[in-house]
């Protein structure tokens, strides 16, 4: 059994400050005697190198890990800690060291090694954005399946954009660190194109973002100043268009569009350079991947299988797993056209309608609410928000008060970015308003 | 300066204090269209509300890839894709 820290390749992890922790720095750390490892460990950290330290300190030495995002409220972090009994939570945050479990970094670590103990389950929670997240249990075997090896010569600097908490930054995190490779952790908090130049500076190499963050990077002057060789866009639909302007930008680079959903664990990779992928991946099963389209919804099958039963993922006899995407096929290529129930993703951020519709709909003048996604070209989709107003109710004074209770109540991207008045709705034979399709109109 | 220019400017300031609920910064020809404050989503809902207001969106219509990053780049990115009267 071999845990993080026993698995680092000639790893290194450098912090936005420049300083590197080596290998041996990062596997010098074990948890403290302060530290409860037969109850759930929570780690919210604001701090990434921090919270990568944990990581290689604490797996394998405590039953079960928690990783809460440093930028979840104070509220969510509470709930979640409770609901999975966690016994500690690592923080660096003032807000929660009030908290009676809570310590600090460098109070849950101490230097010394004792072997590992355990396989430990590592807890993370899917980036939905309305209603606390839903917990989805993974081990560092089920996250490290698709880790590439690299030879110390073509090792990688890959930079991290992403919230190392989340499945994306976690996975940029283990293929550097595991895969052999230098982690790059600049100052998301900085202004993009004070990263990007950090990331130049540093000799970044390998980058990963969403399509909505690679839309903003090649608005940047001096993107160009990257000397990539590895071009990955997850979390969103990769359009062509942004696809394109990649390949244009960087011609030296391999871009890859990956699929991935915090359910299954990993997806699979696309690199030829077109939006969609090849419908012969359902004969190949790509990365051993077994995948399947039942009513134009995808599943797929991991080689490990689902790695924990959890209630809130569906799984059917033979172990596919159901994502909710839908695909459409289009000759040999299958495009993803968005969420099955209408759950729409703003540049990575997922909403779902019912719960724009139900702010909007206690708003006074409004008679009734539909919300849906529109295209966008920057953010892959935006809210829209069609309304029908109650007799005599004035368009311009409900429009304001409609932003004002949504600003009031939802994260920014659930905001409606368009409201629009209709005279009507198609309702349906049991009287209901009929939700249009998942793909964005 | 053009109609379309216009129109894009008071779009931008209705966007922004929509946004942002303060008066727009000054948009000149040079101005980096990041470094006005106006993030990814911001961004979006500037294009999208140019679409109802214009009636079209270069960024659907071209088959380019282009990300335009001065303002100047943004105006004749809108004004090459204007349907003709």
């Amino acid at each position: 059994m071999t845990s993080l820290a026993g698995q680092l390749g000639a790893a290194s992890l450098v912090g936005a400050d420049g300083r590197d922790y080596t290998r041996d720095d990062l596997a010098a750390l074990g948890a403290s005697d302060g530290l409860a490892t037969d109850r759930p460990v929570a780690l919210c950290l604001r701090d990434p190198v921090a919270l990568i330290r944990a990581l290689a300190a604490l797996d394998g030495r405590t039953a079960t890990m928690l990783l809460l995002s440093g930028a979840l409220d104070a509220d969510t972090v509470r709930v979640l800690v409770e609901r999975t009994g966690c016994g500690a939570l690592v923080t660096d945050r003032d807000d929660l060291l009030g908290h009676a479990t809570a310590l600090r970094f460098e109070d849950a670590t101490a230097p010394g090694r004792a072997a590992p103990r355990a396989a430990t389950t590592w807890l993370l929670t899917t980036s939905g954005t309305t209603g606390t997240p839903k917990i989805v249990p993974h081990t560092l075997k089920s996250l490290t399946r698709s880790v590439f090896r690299f030879t110390p010569k073509d090792a990688p600097n890959w930079g991290l954009l992403y919230d190392p908490t989340r499945f994306a930054g976690l996975q940029v995190t283990l293929q550097a660190l595991v895969g052999g490779g230098r982690l790059l952790a600049v100052d998301t908090h900085e202004p993009i194109a004070a990263q990007i130049a950090a990331l130049a500076a540093m000799g970044c190499t390998h980058l990963s973002a969403t399509p909505t963050l690679w839309r903003r990077v090649l608005m940047v002057p001096d993107h160009k100043a990257l000397s990539l060789r590895q071009i990955t866009l997850g979390g969103e639909i990769a359009d062509q268009a942004v696809i394109d302007a990649l390949r244009a930008a960087y011609p030296a680079a391999r871009v890859t569009h990956i699929y991935a959903s915090t359910e299954a664990g990993v997806g699979f990779s696309v690199n030829d350079g077109r939006a969609g992928f090849p419908a012969d991946y359902l004969a190949l099963a790509p990365g051993g991947v077994k995948l399947k389209i039942v009513d134009d919804i995808l599943w797929l099958r991991p080689p490990l299988g689902p790695s924990v039963a959890s209630p809130e993922i569906a799984v059917d006899a033979e172990g596919y797993i159901r994502s909710g995407d839908l695909i459409e096929a289009a000759g040999d290529r299958l495009q993803f056209l968005g969420r099955e129930g209408g759950l729409i993703n703003v540049g990575g951020v997922k909403i779902y309608p019912e719960t724009v519709e139900d702010t909007v709909k206690s708003v006074p003048g409004v008679a009734l609410v539909q919300v849906s996604s529109k295209k966008n070209p920057i953010t892959g989709t935006l809210v829209l928000a069609e309304v029908q107003l109650n007799p005599g109710a004035d368009a311009a004074t409900t429009k304001q008060a409609i932003l004002d209770t949504c600003r009031a109540r939802l994260v920014r991207e659930a905001v409606p970015a368009i409201i629009r008045f209709v005279e009507g709705f198609e309702i349906n034979a049991a009287g209901k308003l009929v939700r249009k399709g998942g793909a964005p109109t | 300066m053009s109609t379309l220019e216009t129109s894009i400017r008071n779009v931008f300031g209705q966007v922004w204090k929509q946004e942002k609920n303060t008066d727009a910064p000054e948009l000149t020809p040079d101005t980096v269209l990041l470094e006005t404050g106006l993030d990814s989503l911001g961004f979006a809902i500037f294009v999208t509300s140019l679409d109802e207001e214009l009636g079209f969106d270069p960024f659907t219509l071209s088959d380019e890839a282009f990300y335009p990053q001065t303002f100047a780049e943004f105006v004749a990115f809108y004004e090459r894709y204007q349907p003709k009267a």
